[in-house]
């Protein structure tokens, strides 16, 4: 017990009583002044303070189960208080001593809390009933201390009167249920709480007694200046020892709650520790001025408390760090004085050695070094000016385990490892002499290190690592020289990585990370102690402080892996497992996620497919690590993190990826940000989205000067018509003179009244005609100005476009993203892909590069129609100008100090679903229509625009619980009762049974045969279900069902329409009248309206004569199973045809041959030969149809690729 | 302890009985029910959407800070044109700025009341901060009303977790009160994760069940609730009776065109009401802006 470790001190008025919290690292401390103090002693903060009692409080116990704390003072009274953070408050008081309470503790599993007090009585109170149950009496001067038995029914107590009595309560527990039956009267109590022993021996007053945890121990504290330990047996107790030696009263004593030890602390200004065997004094601690008061143990930790006149201190006796050695799988290390191994994949634990005689009993060995060539340890001690001993493990354990003492080799040093297979190094402090011996332990060489030196480390082969008080030195012992010198505090633990190229030095509150030369090394910094580390496979540096699991990287990031109740030693680090010895020394294991630093990893190794590994198989999304990329100049792969849009916008612009910038932009919509956006356009050289970004922000001017330099000149044109009806003459002569537009000069000219500048500028242009009349307009003739003298033609001239750039971009490298954006737009689309909102266009890859073009092209015009042009149409348009304008700050309207919008529900509708309908509900068209794109290959979103609004429509409402505020938009939810906001989905607006049922409304109006109505019918419900959000498997068959049948009826029922339109228009077309009859009954219909298709084309073929096509069909209506009446009629076309089997028209029909029927010309497409198909629906077209809008439904591009309906969620 | 008559003309307020507060006969102008109960009347009818019964209502000579505001606020809403506007705003400010100097003549109340009011006009201006700050939110008032409105605010700028923040902090000094239920439950309006909407629909079956008086403002309250519970059938039974109490209500009426519009009512039937709806008025069909500003 060389050591007594002081953890935690605070200063205060005279400290009474103290308590341990049981689990958390908490102390409650009562003081003198009435005050009771809860301290945080790990991190040293005071947590709280509770200040209702008046005069000194002297007892204080915590609950050790529940959150309660119980004080007693000198006002008579006792307090309960609820200990959690949130409602730290007085519960309430008990009331009944009638002098001073001098101790108070909870029993630990009855609601019982115990007192003592002046009054000589000892009293028992229900916490829950809140009365007095006992009150215990005996004694005949002040009651110092009461305490229950940990286990038994017992109170033992101390007195002023010179006694300790022991008092049986076993008949309190009994009768507690009917206690309650007469509160008040106290004559009841005496029959089950009778004193036991009364054991006499102090000759002054007791101050302290307490029960041995486990043996039928007490022990006592009294002011004659002795420590007395008394047994007691059924019968009797009886005096065994005293500890003699404090030579002022002892106030306290109190049993380790592990050791056979005791720690007592008196008015003599010390604490002492005893041995209980022996009863001798092991170690005192002496302060200076403060006399100690009070002591207490931890219930489960190496920790002590007391309390001295100027505050507290927090101590514990030995250290706990458990010596350790990791060779392989196998953990060599010591617990309680036996040398073990742990192996890390078996968890078998075998007890190998004892160290039992080696160094002081009380002190636990401090270092193990492993040697496994001769499977030999090497364990240093602290006690005895430090002492190490060599010792050889045995193979295999048989019987009992042998002691080092019988062959192992001893010597004196402060520090000892092996540095090689048959050397080992000690260290002695105090003649700083390094003596390098062989196991057998005579000295082969003797080093004079070249520094102070502390302690040695392994430094690799054949070096030490020497740790000095300011640096450590890596010291060649063969060639006694001196390889490095790093600067740090002293190094108390060196960890090597596995393969001897890492170093890790750590201090009390740095880490020092090395290579094996030292020659780079980098500090971390850390407030909290360190207390161990290890070195996972992946050259990430785990360590532990007092509280946390934390990680860092060889370039020195740090980070927290997960918070610790206790600190623990960390052994090794395997995936993501940690291996650590608790305090205990016990070896536990501790699963983390290493996904964090793993991803710092890889983005410093620039290990892309790492990272984008990382990304897909975890939820890697985060501020924090947002904020890192961009910090790390990654801003890029940060940008597919990122969901807000602001972030968004100046990462896109840091990047300089303008399309997502331009989205953001558009979503954002503020003048900064679109100026922005204009202005890294502008650097990369991409007029469309400068032109767009200087649209939105009305910059008239650059805009016409953007039009000059890119040569758009029909664009200038059109600047001069806005510029008109914005009536500004100066900005209408700019766009004039830039589009070479000299009439348009003139007209500017002769508008604001500059009549003589019209004339001459109509007369250098040769326009003689329009300056006559300019002349005639100012009233004057050509002899007027004759004094004019002739400027001669003007040779001014427009500079011709040589390279025409209106309509490209200036090219940029499209490196960088595109592994990126195309791996995450590719790769995560059945994931979790907030981002892809953003970058849709990129996501297909080149094949489908030229359609985005064409589909961004069908977007563009539309914007600039609506947005920048739209002063086009001249005065009228004034206004929504104004409106726009109202509404932006209204949009922008700053927000307070921490109340920025949070995130949208229709944002996070986006985000959780792959759906266009869910776009569409969110209000988030363009990402909407990008997912028709993607899925569908739609390009024609105008005939969708209804079903967009209707749906967005429906899935809010609007109400304002407030009738007086304008109402809130709330969000109609698919399922109300979901409860994670990475499922919220809108509500489904659309679905398969509503549009089932519409498709029966067709089926009647087929049969009803009002074609165009059900034509109509087929293509709305085609329209609809890209509207629609599938959530199983059989769902999205169901829907593709749908989608193939209505496409079917939709083509039967245009092929018949086109057939009554031929006959309508040229009655003389038989043959097309023919072949589209044949058609229509190629269609997959359901049977009854195949029945229909045949009969019809029977008709029209028997009529054309062509009597042996017409028996075919008349078969195939036989199969169907037709109405008695109508295959009648069916038997006898079949008999017509064989009587008469000549078809007089010759049709373009061969039903042998399988064949589809192109949508767009009616036509077959036999098996075989190519076609194109729709995108959606699969209908089948002749090739020459690629790239066209798909006739049936004018929504999609033929051909073009499509990703199909995304999986259910 | 405010009088049965106060009581029951805020509790009126409160739950959007506004055409029933609005037809309440004021006390004698010397009862000290007086002002207060002439103050819910006023703003009854400001949200009722009839501001100009205010000028008639509220002497033009009236010393009272409170009924100064709500005149204000009368001629805010009621104004067209901006100078209009940013002159009874400007008022309003002033006001605010009055009762924050030291002076004996207005007590708590009014002070409360004048901050309520402003808020709320600077809300309807969109000056969100302003209204927050006025508000005085996130601070240590005791103004349950402010409290109301600052958790509206925050449920419009989707901050579910400010709402709540405010909400409970008011939790601990106003005990029970009305309002402060009427907060919790427009909290879970919004809020993802509500134990499907139990605390609105209890909260709004509670109020229609209270017997001391009757609004269609609740009924629409409870069948936006139940829109959102997804029972569609029983929503539409709300919003066809709130709309026989109160014909042509838009707020309702918009309600009943969502709902005919999702599955389980007729085909096209939702589209009729759109049509109806949409030409008209279009400032008390919020939905109505915010789809035109959608238009591909």
């Amino acid at each position: 017990m060389s050591v007594m470790l002081t953890k935690f001190e605070s200063k205060s008025n005279r400290v009474k009583g103290l308590a341990f919290h049981p689990t958390q690292p908490l102390l409650a401390a009562s003081l003198h002044n009435g005050s009771v103090q809860l301290w945080n002693y790990r991190m040293g903060v005071l947590v709280d303070r509770f200040e209702e009692h008046e005069g000194p409080v002297r007892g204080v116990d915590i609950h050790p189960s529940r959150p309660l704390l119980v004080t007693g003072g000198d006002d008579y009274k006792i307090r309960v208080w609820d200990l959690r953070p949130q409602s730290r408050r007085c519960l309430f008081t008990l009331h009944g001593h009638l002098d001073y309470v001098r101790s108070v503790q909870f029993h630990h599993e009855m609601p019982w809390i115990l007192s003592c007090s002046d009054d000589q009585t000892i009293r028992i109170w229900n916490s829950t009933s809140r009365n007095c149950i006992a009150i215990l009496t005996g004694h005949s001067h002040y009651v110092f201390s009461a305490r229950f038995h940990p286990k038994e029914d017992l109170i033992v107590s101390a007195s002023m009167d010179q006694t300790v009595r022991v008092w049986d309560i076993s008949g309190l527990r009994k009768s507690t249920p009917n206690s309650n039956a007469a509160p008040g009267t106290f004559d009841t109590f005496d029959n089950f709480s009778t004193v036991k022993y009364v054991m006499e021996g102090h000759d002054r007053g007791v101050n302290f007694a307490m029960f041995h945890p486990t043996l039928p121990l007490i022990i006592s504290a009294a002011d004659d200046r002795q420590i007395k330990i008394w047994r007691m047996s059924e019968t009797k107790a009886w005096e065994v020892d005293a500890c003699r030696g404090h030579f002022n009263n002892v106030s306290c004593a109190v049993f380790h709650p592990k050791h056979e030890l005791i720690v007592s602390c008196g008015e003599d200004k010390t604490v002492r520790v005893w041995d209980l065997a022996k009863r001798t004094a092991i170690q005192t601690f002496r302060r200076e001025h403060d006399r100690f008061w009070f002591l207490a143990a931890h219930p489960n930790l190496n920790l002590f408390a007391a309390g001295h006149d100027n505050g507290l201190i927090v101590f514990k006796l030995e250290r706990e760090r458990p010596p350790f050695a990791l060779h392989g799988d196998t953990l060599y290390y010591i617990r309680d004085k036996y040398v073990r191994s742990y192996d890390l994949n078996t968890g078998s634990d075998i007890g190998l050695l004892s160290v039992r005689k080696f160094g002081s009993p009380y002190v636990p060995p401090r270092t193990l070094s492993f040697n496994p060539a001769e499977r030999a340890v090497l364990v240093t001690v602290s006690s005895d000016n430090g002492l190490y001993e060599l010792a050889s493990l045995p193979t295999n354990v048989v019987g009992e385990v042998k002691d080092s003492s019988v062959d192992g080799k001893r010597g004196s040093g402060n520090s000892a490892i092996f540095v090689a297979r048959n050397r080992f190094a000690v260290l002695n402090k105090t003649t700083q002499l390094i003596e390098v011996r062989d196991l057998s332990n005579s000295i082969v060489k003797s080093i004079k290190p070249p520094v102070q030196t502390n302690e040695i480390f392994y430094g690799g082969t054949a070096s030490l690592i020497l740790s000095s008080t300011a640096s450590v030195v890596l010291y060649d012992i063969q060639q006694q020289k001196v390889i490095a010198e790093v600067n740090t505090p002293p190094v108390k633990y060196v960890v090597w990585n596995a393969d001897g190229s890492l170093v890790a030095l750590l201090s009390k509150h740095t880490i020092t990370i090395a290579n094996r030369n030292f020659s780079q090394h980098c500090l971390i910094h850390e407030t909290i102690r360190i207390k161990s580390g290890a070195w996972d496979d992946a050259g990430v540096f785990i360590y532990s402080t007092l509280n946390h699991i934390k990680y860092c990287l060889a370039q020195g990031d740090h980070g927290v892996i997960c918070t610790l109740d206790n600190p623990v030693y960390l052994t090794r680090v395997k995936g993501k497992t940690i291996h650590c010895l608790d305090r205990s020394a016990r070896p536990r294991t501790i699963t983390f996620d290493p996904t964090e630093y793993r991803f710092k990893l890889a983005l410093i190794k620039n290990n892309h497919e790492e990272m984008l590994y990382i990304i897909r198989t975890s939820n890697l999304i985060g501020q924090s690590v947002i904020a890192y990329l961009q910090q790390k100049g990654f801003p890029e792969i940060a940008l597919h993190f990122v969901e807000d849009k602001k972030t968004r916008f100046d990462l896109a612009i840091e990047c300089g990826n303008l399309e997502v910038a331009s989205e953001m932009a558009k979503a954002i919509d503020r003048p900064e940000c679109w100026e922005r956006l204009a202005q890294q356009a502008l650097k990369q050289g991409n007029h469309k989205i400068v032109e767009k970004a200087y649209q939105q922000t009305k910059k008239f001017e650059n805009l016409s000067f953007l039009y000059l330099i890119t040569g758009s000149t029909e664009k200038l044109s059109k600047m001069q018509k806005i510029a008109d009806a914005r009536g500004d003459p100066m900005s209408r002569f700019q766009n004039a003179l830039y589009a070479g537009d000299v009439l348009g000069r003139i007209n500017v000219l002769k508008d604001v009244g500059l009549h003589p500048l019209a004339y001459l500028t109509a007369k250098t242009n040769g326009l003689d005609e329009v300056a006559s009349e300019i002349l005639e307009a100012a009233g004057l003739s050509e002899s007027d100005v004759d004094d004019v003298p002739d400027f001669g033609r003007s040779t001014l001239q427009l500079p011709p476009v040589i390279t025409p750039t209106a309509a490209l971009n200036w090219p940029s490298i499209a490196a960088g993203e595109s592994f990126w954006d195309k791996a995450l737009a590719n790769g995560l689309e059945g994931v979790e892909v907030p981002y892809t909102n953003g970058d849709a266009v990129g996501a297909g890859a080149a094949a489908s590069a030229a359609l985005d073009e064409w589909a961004r092209e069908e977007e563009i015009p539309e914007e600039i129609d609506e947005g920048g042009w739209d002063l086009d149409a001249g005065g009228e348009d004034a206004e929504p100008i104004a409106a726009e304008e109202e509404e932006a700050p209204a949009e922008v309207a700053d927000l307070g100090a921490g109340a920025t919008p949070g995130i949208s529900e229709t944002e996070i509708w986006t985000r959780n679903s792959p759906f266009a309908a869910d776009h569409v509900a969110a209000g988030s068209f363009d990402t909407a229509m990008q997912l028709l794109h993607r899925q569908f290959g739609v390009v024609n979103f105008s005939l969708l625009k209804p079903l967009f609004l209707s749906t967005y429509r429906s899935s809010h409402a609007y109400f304002s619980p407030l009738g007086t505020l304008p109402p809130l938009q709330l969000h109609i939810r698919r399922n109300p009762s979901e409860s994670s906001p990475s499922r919220v989905l809108p509500v489904a607006v659309r679905t398969l049974q509503s549009i089932r049922a519409e498709l029966t409304e067709g089926f009647r109006a087929l049969s009803g045969s009002k074609l165009p109505e059900a034509q109509s019918i087929y293509r709305s419900v085609l329209y609809e279900l890209l509207l629609v959000a599938v959530s199983s498997d059989k769902e999205a068959k169901e829907w593709r069902d749908l989608v193939t049948m209505a496409r079917e009826y939709l083509l039967g029922v245009s092929i018949e329409l086109e057939r009554r339109r031929v006959i309508a228009e040229d009655p003389s077309n038989a043959k097309r009248n023919l072949e589209l009859a044949a058609y229509f009954t190629h269609c997959q219909l359901q049977p009854p309206h195949l029945q229909i298709a045949l009969r019809s084309a029977i008709l029209i073929f028997s009529k054309a004569n062509n009597n042996g096509t017409a028996a075919k069909f008349a078969r195939r209506l036989l199969d169907l199973n037709p109405d008695p009446k109508i295959a009648a009629n069916a038997r006898q076309r079949i008999a017509a045809g064989e009587r008469n089997p000549r078809d007089a028209v010759e049709v373009d029909y061969d039903q042998f041959t399988e064949f589809e029927i192109c949508a767009a010309t009616y036509t077959p497409i036999y098996k075989g030969s190519s076609s194109v198909r729709c995108p959606y629906t699969d209908a089948a077209y002749l090739p020459e149809f690629a790239g066209k809008l798909d006739a049936l439904l004018q929504l999609t591009e033929l051909g073009a690729p499509a990703s199909g309906l995304p999986a259910p969620r | 302890m405010e009088s049965s008559e106060l009581y029951h003309a805020k509790q009126q307020f409160i739950l959007g009985a506004y055409s029933s507060l609005i037809d309440l006969t004021l006390p004698d102008p010397n009862s000290p029910d007086h002002n207060p109960i002439l103050l819910y009347k006023a703003r009854a009818h400001i949200a009722s959407g009839s501001p100009k019964w205010v000028t008639e209502l509220v002497p033009a000579d009236t010393e009272d800070v409170s009924l100064k505001a709500v005149t204000a606020l009368a001629r805010y809403r009621q104004a067209t044109e901006d100078a209009d506007k940013d002159s009874a705003l400007e008022e309003l400010r002033d006001l605010c700025v009055e009762i924050e100097g030291e002076d004996g003549s207005t007590d708590e109340r009014q002070k409360a009341l004048v901050r309520v009011i402003a808020g709320t006009a600077f809300v309807w201006a969109g000056e969100i901060e302003e209204a927050l700050e006025t508000l005085g939110a996130g601070t240590s008032h005791e103004n349950l009303e402010a409290v109301a409105i600052t958790v509206q605010i925050y449920l419009s700028i989707n901050r579910t977790d400010l709402a709540t923040k405010e909400f409970n902090r008011a939790k601990r000094w106003a005990e029970d009160d009305l309002l402060l239920q009427l907060i919790e439950s427009s909290i879970d309006l919004v809020k993802i994760g509500n134990d499907a909407y139990s605390n609105p629909n209890s909260f709004y079956n509670e109020q229609l069940g209270n017997p001391s008086l009757t609004s269609p403002h609740l009924l629409t309250a409870r069948g936006v609730t139940r829109l959102l519970r997804g029972e569609i059938p029983a929503a539409k039974s709300d919003f066809e009776e709130a709309l026989s109490q109160k014909p042509g209500d838009p707020e309702t009426f918009a309600a009943l065109t969502v709902a005919s519009s999702l599955p389980g009512s007729k085909r096209g039937e939702g589209e009729q009401f759109w049509k109806y709806v949409s030409p008209r008025r279009i400032e008390v069909f919020p939905f109505v802006l915010t789809c035109g500003r959608l238009v591909i």
